[in-house]
């Protein structure tokens, strides 16, 4: 989870994430998409969202092709629903604490 | 779309509930650390979050003691969840002395999640602290947090 966190701190894991998301694409035509960045920092990208389990790499001949692993993904989504539930947490901790207060007065 | 339901009961009254979602001095006490906040229709409603994320949006519906609608997004240039993109709706609904409170996140794009990750990469360490028992002290930026 924290490798997938600290994955997809990176604008550009990110998009390359959203472009890996509807289907699997070669190294070749990710790095084309990206006009300002050379193909060793994207190969260093896909390295590190493959280590992240975000994406998977599977070969064909010559070609690494790569497909988001949206599985992983959705463990993110179980953090958001923790992102939330802590939030409301922290209310009940204030709030308990004020009425407290309240009463004593 | 996506959404997320969540729900607490708090020992305490919708009066006292209340401010803590609508009062920016009183919001920051449980979530953000600077937060401005206009609880009225078309009011703002921006909390920056551990001291770098900005979230964004505007009240929509405000019933005093009941319920509050804002929309929510991440104020960041081209950040495929804009402030107003999404809705957040928060109910209050009194029980005895208790107060069950229901969070509502709307419209949430079902591959966004990886966008939240970033944003909220910071409370995965916090809760890590809770889940051990420990107390994850107050809202900060991660590097200041340790």
């Amino acid at each position: 989870m924290y490798a997938a966190l600290k994955a997809l701190a990176e604008p550009r894991r990110r998009e390359i994430l959203r472009l890996v998301w509807a289907g699997e694409l070669p190294a070749t035509d990710i790095a084309d998409h990206f006009a300002d960045v050379t193909r060793s920092a994207i190969s260093q990208h896909l390295s590190v969202l493959k280590e992240a389990g975000l994406v998977t790499e599977r070969r064909d001949g010559t070609r690494r092709l790569y497909r988001a692993e949206r599985d992983e993904m959705k463990k993110l989504r179980r953090f958001l629903d923790e992102y939330w539930t802590i939030g409301l947490e922290r209310l009940r901790d204030v709030a308990e604490s004020a009425q407290r207060e309240k009463e004593k007065h | 779309m996506a959404e997320l339901v969540r729900e607490i009961m708090i020992d305490a009254t919708p009066e006292t509930i209340w401010p803590f979602l609508t009062d920016p001095d009183k919001h920051v006490e449980w979530e953000g650390t600077v937060a401005e906040i206009d609880p009225r229709p078309g009011g703002v409603y921006r909390v920056l979050v551990a001291g770098e994320f900005q979230s964004g949006g505007e009240f929509v519906e405000v019933v005093p003691m009941e319920k509050v609608v804002f929309t929510f997004g991440w104020d960041q240039e081209g950040h495929p969840i804009q402030p107003g993109s999404t809705t957040v709706e928060i109910t209050l609904h009194p029980e005895g002395d208790k107060t069950r409170v229901r969070l509502v996140h709307r419209g949430l794009p079902d591959d966004a999640v990886e966008q939240h990750g970033h944003g909220w990469g910071h409370y995965l360490g916090r809760l890590a602290v809770r889940a051990a028992g420990g107390d994850p002290g107050p809202d900060r930026r991660p590097e200041e947090a340790g």
